[in-house]
């Protein structure tokens, strides 16, 4: 590894502003079972979402002329779904601009207790923001819908073990 | 890598503890990516921290093979999900303890009391001075240091066998939680019975106790495993394992070390959902 790169980097610090998990709007999400290797701009609400259509059993679509069967996911309990994305540099803090009233004077002082802003806040630090929330996602398969086997939805169950894990044991 | 274009932003999907967005009200910033040392494979692994409310989450990736997002209108590739729960600060703090512990061991094996703030130092990560600011670090660090208090200063000292009695406790916890979710620990097991027909209730606790350690194991060192797997008196190698997991293959990921100490005929890991290589994930954004 480049050492003095490295040094500035291991000490970079990437903010989330939390102003932009109360605001972020709602979002609609497919997880595709194939890879499209690009990301960018794509014209879903065109061509793939009036071509979804209620099966007998689960919902149906066709992506670059195969058959995806697919089913809604509702997250679990607890957890919210967020699509976030790395502000630009320069950007300047978005914070502001979401973080109504921030001159609240409870929640300056909640901010002196935590740390002091510049302290928080260096030059080589980068910010990320919410985009964008959700609360559903719906999970294509190939031909038939993934099943109760599929790998995302062994994951949807981790926050709950993670929760027993992590949880404090009682003392003797 | 990205596809050439500087204005499009890579996106992210994040799966977060509902009451962050509750309490992202009273804070203006304070939640932070850092990268901190894990404690378990000793490398650099991104976590984030809550500065408001003082609390640690660990960030896994969910990575699967053929897998894209449709995003409103946009597509991004790979399909990755990323989860942050909370994580017991309490494994990253015993690393340190244990560091200092060994440093400090002399020749009759007695390791020194010490301050905090002399034991979680650390060049390759600063960050960890974070963990110092944790509420109840003291209530925490009693269930794995003697303490001993000079002029109300608190001096602390890694204790083994403290921590292996932690750790016991943490295995019967997720134990507990591998029931009440339906976790499968026992396919090999359930399909020996069906031939056998004996043996069914005793094996199942072993199974489960075996997942379980394999679970906590992801976030201790493997010399620590190795012990704690001593004292919850698991076999070192099941006989019944078609392929025993060679000990010797340092090249294994931490997760994948975890795994090889359970016994993975025909059952499904949790971690096995996520992407070992969690790492470098969250650099890139």
């Amino acid at each position: 590894m480049e050492s003095s790169d490295e040094v500035a980097v291991e000490k970079c610090r990437v903010h989330l502003r939390p102003g932009t998990l109360r605001d972020a709007a709602c979002a609609t999400l497919h997880l595709l079972p194939c890879e499209v290797q690009v990301n960018g701009p794509a014209p879903v609400e065109r061509f793939f979402t009036p071509a979804i259509r209620q099966g007998p059993d689960g919902l149906e679509v066709s992506f670059r002329g195969r058959r995806l069967r697919g089913e809604e996911v509702v997250l679990p309990p607890g957890l919210v779904g967020y699509v976030t994305v790395m502000e630009e540099k320069g950007e300047g803090p978005v914070g502001k601009d979401f973080s109504e009233g921030s001159s609240n004077n409870d929640e300056r002082e909640e901010q002196e207790l935590a740390e002091p802003p510049e302290a928080l806040e260096r030059d080589f630090d980068q910010f990320i923001g919410a985009a964008a929330s959700f609360s559903r996602f719906t999970l294509w398969g190939l031909e038939t819908i993934p099943g109760p086997d599929a790998k995302v939805r062994g994951a949807l169950t981790w926050p709950s073990l993670a929760a027993a894990i992590h949880a404090q044991v009682p003392e003797d | 890598m990205d596809c050439g274009n500087g204005a499009r932003a890579r996106q992210h999907v994040f799966l977060l503890p509902e009451y962050l967005k509750d309490a992202s009200k009273k804070m203006k910033s304070g939640l932070i990516f850092v990268k901190l040392v894990n404690p378990c494979s000793g490398e650099g692994t991104i976590y984030l921290f809550n500065m408001c409310q003082q609390q640690l989450f660990e960030i896994k990736v969910f990575k699967e093979k053929h897998h894209s997002w449709f995003i409103n209108q946009s597509v991004q590739s790979g399909g990755l999900l990323h989860f942050a729960t909370p994580m017991d600060p309490l494994f990253l703090l015993l690393h340190y303890l244990r560091k200092t512990g060994k440093e400090s061991t002399g020749a009759a094996g007695q390791g020194k009391f010490q301050p905090l703030n002399q034991v979680v130092v650390d060049d390759m990560f600063p960050n960890c001075i974070l963990l110092l600011k944790l509420p109840d670090l003291e209530k925490l660090l009693r269930h794995v240091t003697e303490e001993k208090e000079i002029d109300k200063k608190k001096y602390y000292k890694y204790s083994k066998e403290k921590t292996i009695k932690w750790l016991e406790k943490k295995v019967h916890q997720t134990v507990s939680a591998l029931k009440t979710n339906n976790i499968n620990v026992s396919a090999r097991v359930q399909a020996n019975a069906f031939f056998s027909g004996d043996q069914v209730s005793s094996d199942k606790e072993e199974d489960y106790i075996r997942y379980a350690h394999g679970l906590i194991s992801d976030y201790i060192p493997k010399e620590l495993s190795d012990d704690l797997a001593k004292y919850l008196k698991l076999p070192e190698t099941s006989a019944s394992l078609p392929n025993p997991p060679s000990k010797k293959n340092s090249k294994m990921t931490a997760a994948q070390k975890a795994l090889a100490k359970v016994d993975k005929s025909g059952m499904k890991s949790i971690d096995s959902f996520f992407a070992t290589k969690n790492k470098k994930k969250i650099g890139e954004i």
